[in-house]
């Protein structure tokens, strides 16, 4: 019965029903829409930088990742293709590409600049040709003298599509060693820095120029980042079981994914913040309405105990009502945020370069399901705790002072 | 049956307070009709609060079946109020919200009483009052004498041993005043449920079976 009382109550005063339900939407919509924009940034940011830059999961001979730095070639992995072929068969897994990255001079005859050069294997690169934002010519076809330039890098050479380089290293014996190259394009990330001094050529190409056969990385590319972990755990495991000589990380414990890895713990502070104060605000608009109740029910409380309802009972009369309320604001919160999400998505928000950056992009906002959850509970908590002073209030009222109030 | 020991009730105002009884003793037998008179502020409300436990008293005894209701917990109160009293207010006080059958069930609800036997008892008692085809209108679609019907059937909900009636003909016309007194006299008849009423109106006090006339907060007369 005090159920039903709860329910039928909050329908008596529409309008007021109306305004906290309105409130408790609002903040449900708002913690839907901002979360979803910052999962979406994130989203896109480590997507795009698994893509284009990192892979999923990387494989490195023992011991780079501790001396690489400084002994680049005493740590590669010479014979990839075995164990790129068992781990091809681990689950969720799309595909590998090994890689080979050096240090050199690219000369374009007048200007010779010092370059961070990657080697790829263009047949297999198909996430990265797909993530990589050509300024102007196309991606690597495999032909051994095409090679593509970061774009703060073609800059500085003043070089263009077409024009003949020459690519200058030391091999891995210690030796200079020298590659005609002609540029087939200039790419941009979202990292300026490494735009102003990347390359990338074939996997081949790289391998004549430093007189190896082998590589430093193995990247492994998955059908879907949230598999990470699992995957890694799997690929550590066949490396145990086989006693090999590797080292196998995650994406985002790499030296190369710390800023990526601290943006999103920053973004995600910041939504943690941004919840505190809708919390805030919506319960400043309940506990105003659950009061409201309160005072102008002193009376019907006075008649409720008159005829035997308990303290807890008037108490639970309450709560139940704040209940009622979150369970709907909650659900209208959650289906205006959802169509909200969609036309927004749908139409694109137009953002300007990140820091670091010289690209745009476009945000849009993810439907995530346990954002959802986090918005409806939200919903829920927001209009619960909102309504426990103002029960407790009401049910600590003197009976017989409020039956007076019926007079 | 209602005994009152050297009841007094004082209200806590300035230095001295406000003595609102004085030295109480009464004896209702089970059954009985009794008026409560006086005038405004001579205590009549404060002596039927006190019986109803809705307040407590400063000093004596108040026994309803030989139990003290003076001094319980707040649920024992509770428990009390929903079992043994049934109030009927001078301004009707249905819960809005609740139909007249939802209004006179709800006491029912608070003693956990099965779902058939409460059917069937506020189908009986809506009967009692006459409003078995109001059972379905909400407070605000009934009248000010319906309602109080309705208050009539509420407080007979779980067969009470007492039922406190303050002033409740005081916002109805004298015709429906008249009936609903006559109302709560036949109950108290088929019923034996004691009825304790408060009132200022002589007619009222003639169909009581006794008067207990307050002054100031002190019993003057008493017709038994």
């Amino acid at each position: 019965m005090i159920f039903k009382l709860a329910l039928r109550n909050i329908f008596r005063n529409r309008s007021r029903t109306a305004i906290t339900l309105l409130a408790i939407g609002s903040g449900c919509v708002a913690i839907q829409l901002a979360g979803g924009f910052i999962e979406d940034t994130i989203h896109q940011a480590s997507e795009n930088f698994i893509r284009e830059r990192i892979g999923h999961i990387r494989i490195y001979r023992k011991g780079f990742l501790e001396k690489g730095l400084l002994h680049p070639f005493d740590y590669l992995i010479e014979d990839p293709l075995p164990l790129m072929t068992q781990i091809k068969s681990i689950a969720h897994v799309r595909y590998l590409a090994p890689r080979l990255a050096f240090s050199g001079l690219l000369s374009s005859g007048d200007t010779t600049t010092a370059c961070l050069a990657e080697g790829i294997d263009p047949a297999v690169e198909t996430e990265l040709k797909a993530a990589t934002h050509m300024e102007a010519g196309t991606f690597l076809d495999g032909q051994d003298v095409h090679i593509l330039v970061g774009k703060g890098l073609a800059k500085a050479m003043a070089a263009s599509v077409g024009d003949a380089v020459v690519l200058v290293t030391n091999t891995r014996r210690g030796a200079l060693n020298a590659s005609d190259a002609v540029i087939q394009g200039t790419f941009g990330t979202l990292d300026k820095a490494f735009d102003d001094q990347a390359i990338r050529l074939p996997l081949s190409m790289a391998q004549k120029l430093l007189r190896t056969g082998g590589v430093q990385t193995i990247l492994v590319f998955l059908d879907q980042t949230g598999r990470t972990d699992e995957v890694t755990q799997a690929i550590g495991e066949l490396i145990q079981n086989q006693h090999l000589d590797y080292d196998v990380k995650p994406w985002y414990s790499l030296e190369e994914a710390d800023y990526v890895v601290k943006a999103i713990r920053f973004y995600q502070r910041i939504f943690f913040v941004l919840k505190g104060i809708i919390f805030i605000v919506v319960m400043l608009s309940v506990v105003n309405t659950m009061n409201m109740a309160v005072l102008e029910r002193i009376g019907e409380i006075g008649t409720l105990m008159a005829l035997g309802t308990t303290r807890q009972q008037v108490m639970r009369l309450f709560v139940l009502e704040g209940l009622f309320l979150g369970l709907l604001g909650g659900f209208a919160g959650c289906l205006v945020g959802v169509i909200l999400a969609c036309i927004i998505t749908k139409i694109g928000i137009p953002m300007p370069e990140a820091p670091g950056s010289t690209a745009t992009w476009v945000a849009h906002i993810a439907i995530v399901p346990g954002l959802l959850a986090t918005a409806f509970m939200s919903a829920m908590i927001m209009a619960l705790v909102s309504s426990v002073f103002p029960a407790m209030k009401a049910a600590q009222l003197e009976t017989a002072e409020a039956l007076r109030h019926n007079l | 049956m209602i005994k009152i020991k050297n009841l007094s009730k004082i209200y806590p105002l300035g230095a001295l307070g406000v003595s609102a009884l004085k030295n109480i003793n009464l004896t209702v037998a089970t059954s009985q009709f009794v008026a409560i008179a006086g005038a405004s502020g001579s205590g009549k409300s404060t002596l039927l609060n006190v019986i109803g436990s809705v307040e407590q008293p400063t000093t004596g005894i108040v026994q309803i079946d030989e139990k003290d209701i003076s001094r319980l917990s707040n649920d024992d109160v509770a428990h009390l109020r929903a079992r043994r009293i049934g109030f009927v207010f001078q301004t009707f006080n249905l819960l809005p919200t609740l139909t007249a059958y939802e209004n006179v069930e709800f006491p029912m609800h608070l003693i956990h009483t099965p779902a058939a036997e409460r059917h069937d008892r506020v189908l009986s008692l809506l009967n009692q009052v006459g409003l078995e085809r109001f059972s379905h209108h909400k407070p605000s679609q009934l009248s000010g004498g319906q309602r109080q019907r309705v208050a009539i059937a509420r407080a007979l909900a779980n067969s009470p041993s007492v039922i406190l009636a303050d002033e409740p003909t005081a916002n109805v016309d004298r015709t429906t005043g008249i009936e609903i007194i006559q109302l709560l006299k036949a109950l108290n008849q088929k019923m034996g449920v004691t009825l304790l009423l408060a009132t200022h109106d002589p007619s009222i006090m003639q169909q009581a079976g006794r008067v207990v006339e307050l002054l100031d907060g002190q019993i003057v007369k008493d017709s038994q």
